[in-house]
C-alpha cells in the first residue's frame, strides 16, 4: 500500500482539492445518509401520526375536511377497546415467545455442538445458514406445499396422519412458528458461536485445574460470557418476529382463518378494506410496543455489559 | 485409564459429529423437496404418498418461462402438427395439453430483481462507506446523537411507515417504478451499512492516511487509495447483506409494484393457471430465484458469517 | 436550541428531497424503464429469433396505436389477449392485456385510480367494486353508449344488472359484461353411475343417486361418499376467507334457502340477513363443510380443482372459468368421466323453491383518466359484436351475449357450457356499494368462525354480522 503512494506522481493542479475544507467534506459525507433516512423514515412517521388522528381512506378521493377529517383519538380508543384487537396482540405475543424461545434454545445448543472442531465444520455452517438468506415468502411457499395434508411430505415424513397444518386456526400459528424456527435458529447459532469463540481460553484452563464439572464450567463461565450476545440475538429476533408478515403470507395467506398476527391485520385493514387512518393507528401502537420491549431488553443488556 | 478416557472422548466426538450431520440433513430436506418437486411432471406432484423415484421432466421450468392457454376440450393436434411444434412447445403439449402463447413474465421480474438489488446495493455501499468514514474520522457535532439516530431508524419496524410510504409514493408517482424501490431499499439498508462499515473503518489506523496526506495526497485520494482497499472485506460483506435484503424483500415490493418494477418475490407465489396452482412452476421459479443467493452464500460464506455477527455485535 | 435547529433542518431537507425527487424522478425513471424495456426486448427478440425464421414484415402505420387492458392474472385474460389479435388484425390497434395476481388485483387498480393514472384504458374490474369506481368517478358512464350500440338488447339482462349497472335499478351503466361467471359443479360420472354405488345409495337414502336435485340431496351424496379412512372425502367446497370465496358460496346457499343479504336499495339488513332462511343456509354450509378433505379451511378455486384432480372427492364446486382445467385430459386423469351441473334448487322452509348461483366474472370499463378513450370505445364496439362474442366463447371465455348463449354451437362446444347457460339465468351478486370490501371482510370473518371452525351458532354469526354491517352503513351515511 505504501508502495503505491510512493509510485504515485501528484500533479500540482490536484492541490486544488486540498483546499476543500474538512467541514464541507463532513457535510458531503454524512448529509446524504441523514437526508435519506429523514425522508423515508422520519417524515413518514410524522405523517402516519397525523393520519392516525383522522378518518382518511386511501380508496376514496381526497377532499379536505371530509376525507381526511380530524377525528381525534377515536381510532386509538376503537383499537384498545376491541376484543378482537387484543386477541390479535395476544396471538402475536404467543408467536414471538414461541418462535424466539425455540430459536434461542436450539441455536445456542447447535452452537455448543459446533464448538467441536472437525473437518467439514465450515461446510455444515454454510448449509445451516442457507435458510436465513432466502426470501421468507418463497420459504413460506415451499413450506405450504410441504405442509399440505393431502399431498405434502411433512406429515408423511413424520409418520403423522392427515393433519391440517395450514388452514386449521388452532394449529396454523404453530406451523408458522416451526418455519420461523427453521429459518432463524442459525442466526442465533452464528451469534452464539461468535460469543463462544470470544471467551478467553485461560478461564477454562483455570477451571480444569479446579476439576470443575462440565455443568459448572458451563454455568459459571460460558453462560455469563455469552449472555450479552444472546441478549442481542434476543432483541433482534423479538423485533423481527413481532412484525412478521411475509412468512405467514407465504404459508397461510391473509384470510380470517390464518394466524391472527398483527402485521397481517394491519395490511388487511389498510390495503384491503382501505381504512388507512385506522391502520396508521395500529402501526403506532405496534411501534410503541416494540420500543417498550426493546428498551427493557437494552436495559438488561447494559446491566450485563457492566 | 488414560486410554479409556481417550476412547470415551473419541466416541462422544463421533456421536456429536453424527448428530450434527443428521441435523444438517434434516435442515436441508425442504430444499431437496422443492428441487425434486421442480422436476416432477405435472400429474405426479399431487400424488400421495409421493414417489421417491420418478421420471424427471423439465416441464415445470418451461412453464415458468412461458405463458400458455389450455386447448379447448376435445381439440387434438394431428401428429403432423405435433411434429411441427418446437421442442419446448411439445413438452408443454404432452404434459399439460397447453399451447405456448408467449414468453412468460419470469425474465422481466428476474431482471427487475437484479436491477433493483444491484443498484440499491451499490448506492447503499457508496453512501454507507463515505458516511461511515465521515463519522469515523471527523469531529462532528452531535456525533453520538446522529449515530443513535441512524441506528434507531434501523430499529424502526417497516410496518409503521408502510402506510405513509405508500401514500408518499402515490403522490410522487413512484409506485411501480424501479427508482422508488431502489430509494426504499437503500434507505432501509443504509443505517446497517453505516454501522457495520464504521466498525471496519475504525479498525484502520488513522496514521496511514495522515502519512499519505503529508506526502501530498488530498483527503479524497487518501480515502480512495488507503481506506477503501483496507476496508474492502467489510464493504464486500455489507454489499452481500444489502443485496440479499433487496433481493428477498417482499412486503414493500408486493405493495408498491405491479408490473414495470415488480420483483420476483412479489410475483412468484401467485402462479395460478386455469389448471390449478402450478406447484411445479412455482418450485422451478423458487429454485431459479434461490440460486444467486445460494451462490453468494457459498462463495462469500466467511464474510457473510462475519457480517451477520459483526453487524449484530456492533449494536 | 440544538434540537430545534435539527428539527427545522429536518423539515427543510425533507421538502428539498421531495422536490429533488419529483425533478429527477421522471428523467431517471424513464432511462431505467427504457433500459429494462430494451433488455427485455432484446431477450424476447433473441428468443423469437431462435424460434422462427424472420417472417415478412407487413407495412404498419407509422405511429403504432395501442390500448392497455388491466385484468387479473388468470387464463381468461390470456384468452382475451388471444381474442384481441382479431381486433388488431382489423384495425391495426395493438391490445396489451396486463395481468395482476388476484391477491392484489383490486388493490392495485384502486391505487392507480386514486392517483388518476392513465396506465390503462380499460379495466376488467370486479362486479362488486363497480359502485366504488363509479362514485369516485374512475369509470366513464357508458349508459348512452350501451343504448346506442344495443348492448342492452343483445346481452342478457341479468348480466347487465350485475356487471354494469350502478346503483342497481337506476339504469346507469359503467361496464360491458366481459367474462360471465358463476359457481357451478363438477362431478365424477364414473362414481355416480357405478352400479354398486347406486344400489348402496338407494338402499341408504331411499332415492336414486344422480345429479343432485336439491341442496339437501347434494349433502346426502357428500355424506354417502365421505370415507376419510380411505382418503376419500365427500365434497370440495370453498373455505378460504381472504377475499370473497367463502362469502360467495355462503350467499348462494342463503338465497337458496330463502334468506337475503339485505335490501340493496335501503341498506336494511336486520331481519333479512339473520332471517330463518339465511340461518338455514349458513347451517347447511357448516354441515356440508364436515365432508371436505383435510386442510380445506383455506380452499379456493385452486384447491378444489386440485382435490378433484387428485381423485379424493366425487364432486367439487368452482367458478366456470376453472372448469377447462378439469376437462383437460393431460392434467386431470378423470377428465373423460367428469360431468358438470349448475347449482341445484332448494325448497325453503316456506315451501317455495329457489335456485341461485353466486356470480363471479367481470365487466369491461373505460377508465376516466385514459387519454385514448376513443380507441377504447372502438374496442368495445368490436367486442360486443356477435361474431366476436362467439369467438370469445370458443376460446374459453364466458360470454354474456344472449344470442351466443342460446346457440347450439355454444352449447355443444364444451361439456360444461350447458350448465353455464343455466347458471347465467339464476345468478345473483353481492353488494356493489363502495363499502363492499368491508362488508365482505366482516361477513367472511363472522361466518368462517362458524362454518369452518364450528364456533358458536349460525344465528350468532349472522347477528354479529348484522351488527357490523349496520355500523358500516351508518358510518357511510346511508
Amino acid at each position: 500500500m505504501f508502495r503505491r503512494i510512493k509510485d504515485k506522481n501528484i500533479r500540482d493542479d490536484q492541490i486544488v482539492y486540498h483546499s476543500l475544507r474538512d467541514s464541507s467534506i463532513i457535510r458531503l459525507f454524512v448529509l446524504p445518509v441523514i437526508i435519506l433516512l429523514v425522508a423515508i423514515n422520519v417524515f413518514p412517521l410524522f405523517w402516519s401520526l397525523i393520519l392516525s388522528f383522522s378518518n382518511y381512506s386511501a380508496k376514496m378521493v381526497t377532499e379536505w375536511g371530509k376525507n381526511p377529517e380530524m377525528v381525534g383519538g377515536v381510532n386509538y380508543s376503537k383499537i384498545l377497546t376491541d376484543p378482537d384487537m387484543w386477541y390479535k396482540f395476544i396471538t402475536t405475543a404467543k408467536y414471538v415467545v414461541l418462535s424466539v424461545s425455540g430459536e434461542m434454545i436450539l441455536g445456542f445448543g447447535l452452537a455448543l455442538l459446533l464448538q467441536l472442531k472437525f473437518k467439514g465444520r465450515e461446510l455444515i455452517t454454510t448449509f445451516l445458514i442457507l435458510p436465513m438468506t432466502m426470501s421468507p415468502v418463497i420459504v413460506g411457499l415451499m413450506w405450504k406445499l410441504f405442509y399440505d395434508p393431502n399431498w405434502g411430505m411433512f406429515n408423511f415424513l413424520l409418520g403423522l396422519g392427515k393433519i391440517d397444518w395450514i388452514s386449521d386456526p388452532s394449529r396454523n400459528l404453530y406451523s408458522v412458528v416451526i418455519v420461523d424456527i427453521w429459518m432463524w435458529t442459525p442466526f442465533v447459532m452464528l451469534l452464539s458461536i461468535a460469543g463462544l469463540s470470544a471467551i478467553p481460553k485461560y478461564l477454562y484452563e483455570a477451571a480444569e485445574i479446579d476439576r470443575a464439572s462440565w455443568w459448572s464450567k458451563f454455568r459459571r463461565i460460558t453462560l455469563p460470557m455469552v449472555y450479552p450476545i444472546l441478549l442481542v440475538a434476543l432483541i433482534f429476533r423479538t423485533m423481527e418476529a413481532f412484525k412478521i408478515f411475509d412468512l405467514p403470507m407465504g404459508i397461510t395467506g391473509r384470510g380470517a382463518m390464518a394466524p391472527q398476527l398483527i402485521a397481517m391485520h394491519l395490511y388487511n385493514v389498510s390495503f384491503v378494506t382501505w381504512k388507512t387512518s385506522y391502520g396508521s393507528a395500529i402501526g403506532y401502537i405496534i411501534l410503541i410496543v416494540i420500543i417498550a420491549i426493546t428498551s427493557i431488553f437494552i436495559k438488561y443488556l447494559n446491566k450485563a455489559k457492566q | 485409564m488414560a486410554e479409556i478416557v481417550k476412547r470415551k472422548k473419541s466416541i462422544s466426538r463421533y456421536f456429536v459429529i453424527v448428530l450434527i450431520i443428521v441435523i444438517t440433513v434434516i435442515y436441508l430436506i425442504p430444499f431437496l423437496y422443492i428441487i425434486s418437486t421442480s422436476f416432477r411432471p405435472w400429474t405426479e406432484i399431487l400424488d400421495f404418498p409421493p414417489k421417491i423415484i420418478y421420471k424427471p421432466s423439465i416441464g415445470s421450468y418451461i412453464r415458468i418461462f412461458t405463458s400458455r392457454t389450455v386447448y379447448p376440450p376435445g381439440e387434438k393436434l394431428s401428429d403432423e402438427e405435433v411434429a411441427n411444434l418446437k421442442w419446448y412447445e411439445r413438452i408443454v403439449y404432452n404434459e399439460t395439453n397447453e399451447e405456448v402463447i408467449r414468453m412468460g413474465d419470469l425474465p422481466r421480474r428476474y431482471l427487475n430483481s437484479a436491477i433493483i438489488g444491484v443498484t440499491s446495493t451499490v448506492i447503499t455501499v457508496i453512501l454507507g462507506t463515505i458516511c461511515a468514514y465521515g463519522f469515523s474520522r471527523f469531529k462532528i457535532r452531535g456525533k453520538d446523537d446522529l449515530l443513535f439516530f441512524i441506528l434507531s431508524t434501523r430499529m424502526l419496524p417497516p410496518v409503521v411507515v408502510v402506510i405513509p410510504v405508500f401514500l408518499m409514493f402515490r403522490y410522487l408517482n413512484l409506485t411501480d417504478t424501479h427508482i422508488g424501490l431502489i430509494i426504499l431499499y437503500t434507505a432501509f439498508n443504509v443505517s446497517f451499512a453505516v454501522w457495520v462499515l464504521k466498525g471496519f473503518i475504525d479498525e484502520i489506523p488513522i496514521e496511514y492516511e495522515e502519512a499519505a496526506m503529508v506526502d501530498g495526497y488530498t483527503r479524497f485520494q487518501a480515502f480512495r487509495m488507503i481506506v477503501i482497499p483496507q476496508a474492502v472485506t467489510g464493504i464486500a460483506a455489507t454489499a452481500v447483506f444489502c443485496f440479499i435484503f433487496a433481493w428477498n424483500e417482499y412486503a414493500f415490493a408486493f405493495l408498491l409494484s405491479r408490473k414495470v418494477a415488480q420483483t420476483v418475490p412479489a410475483w412468484l407465489p401467485y402462479q395460478m393457471g386455469v389448471l390449478g396452482y402450478d406447484w411445479g412452476a412455482a418450485a422451478a421459479g423458487s429454485v431459479l430465484f434461490l440460486i444467486p443467493v445460494l451462490v453468494f452464500t457459498i462463495i462469500l460464506r466467511k464474510h457473510l458469517v462475519r457480517g451477520i455477527t459483526f453487524g449484530a455485535i456492533r449494536k | 436550541m440544538k434540537k430545534l435547529l435539527i428539527s427545522l433542518f429536518t423539515v427543510v431537507l425533507t421538502f428539498s428531497l421531495i422536490f429533488m425527487g419529483i425533478g429527477c424522478k421522471g428523467a431517471v425513471e424513464e432511462a431505467v424503464t427504457e433500459a429494462v424495456e430494451e433488455a427485455v426486448e432484446a431477450v424476447e427478440e433473441a428468443v423469437e429469433e431462435v424460434e422462427e425464421a424472420p417472417e415478412e414484415v407487413t407495412e404498419e402505420p407509422a405511429v403504432e396505436q395501442f390500448i392497455t387492458i388491466h385484468w387479473a392474472q388468470w387464463a381468461p385474460a390470456d384468452y382475451l389477449e388471444k381474442l384481441s389479435e382479431g381486433f388488431t388484425a382489423e384495425t391495426g390497434i395493438k391490445v396489451i392485456v396486463e395481468q395482476t395476481p388476484w391477491e392484489t388485483f383490486v388493490q392495485k387498480y384502486n391505487t392507480e385510480m386514486i392517483a388518476r393514472s392513465d396506465a390503462w384504458d380499460i379495466i376488467v374490474g370486479d362486479s362488486q367494486d363497480i359502485g366504488n369506481m363509479a362514485i369516485n368517478g374512475h369509470y366513464v358512464d357508458l349508459t348512452d353508449w350501451i343504448i346506442e350500440n344495443g348492448v342492452d338488447k343483445t346481452f342478457t339482462p341479468a348480466s347487465l344488472t350485475y356487471y354494469a349497472e350502478y346503483p342497481k335499478g337506476a339504469g346507469k351503466y359503467y361496464a360491458v359484461p366481459c367474462e360471465g361467471d358463476a359457481l357451478g359443479w363438477a362431478y365424477r360420472k364414473d362414481l355416480f353411475e357405478d352400479a354398486d354405488n347406486m344400489a348402496a345409495f338407494e338402499a341408504e337414502y331411499g332415492y336414486a343417486l344422480g345429479i343432485p336435485e336439491s341442496w339437501d340431496n347434494l349433502k346426502d351424496i357428500a355424506e354417502f361418499f365421505h370415507d376419510p379412512d380411505n382418503d376419500f372425502y365427500g365434497v370440495a367446497i370453498y373455505g378460504d376467507n381472504g377475499y370473497d370465496s367463502l362469502a360467495m358460496f355462503a350467499e348462494q346457499v342463503i338465497w337458496s334457502f330463502g334468506g337475503e343479504l339485505g335490501d340493496y336499495a335501503t341498506y336494511e339488513v336486520d331481519g333479512l340477513l339473520n332471517s330463518e332462511g339465511a340461518i338455514a343456509g349458513i347451517e347447511y354450509y357448516h354441515e356440508l363443510f364436515q365432508f371436505v378433505p383435510p386442510g380445506f379451511g383455506d380452499a379456493f378455486f385452486i384447491k378444489t380443482n386440485d382435490a378433484f384432480v387428485a381423485g379424493i372427492v366425487p364432486m367439487t364446486t368452482n367458478y366456470f372459468a376453472f372448469f377447462p382445467g378439469l376437462a383437460n385430459e393431460a392434467t386431470n386423469p378423470y377428465a373423460a368421466d367428469t360431468g358438470y351441473f349448475a347449482c341445484p334448487p332448494q325448497v325453503g322452509s316456506d315451501g317455495e323453491e329457489r335456485q341461485f348461483a353466486a356470480l363471479g366474472g367481470q365487466g369491461l370499463s373505460v377508465v376516466a383518466y385514459s387519454e385514448k378513450q376513443d380507441l377504447a370505445y372502438q374496442y368495445l364496439t368490436w367486442f360486443v359484436k356477435e361474431e366476436t362474442q362467439m369467438e370469445w366463447a370458443k376460446l374459453g371465455g364466458y360470454t354474456c351475449h344472449a344470442g351466443v348463449l342460446e346457440s347450439d354451437e355454444f352449447l355443444n362446444a364444451t361439456p360444461y357450457n350447458p350448465a353455464f347457460k343455466v347458471s347465467m339465468e339464476i345468478f345473483k351478486d353481492w353488494w356493489a356499494c363502495p363499502e363492499y370490501d368491508e362488508l365482505l371482510r366482516t361477513f367472511s370473518e363472522n361466518i368462517a368462525k362458524y362454518v369452518v371452525a364450528g364456533d358458536g351458532t349460525a344465528e350468532e354469526a349472522l347477528n354479529k354480522c348484522v351488527e357490523d354491517w349496520e355500523e358500516i352503513f351508518e358510518a357511510a351515511g346511508y
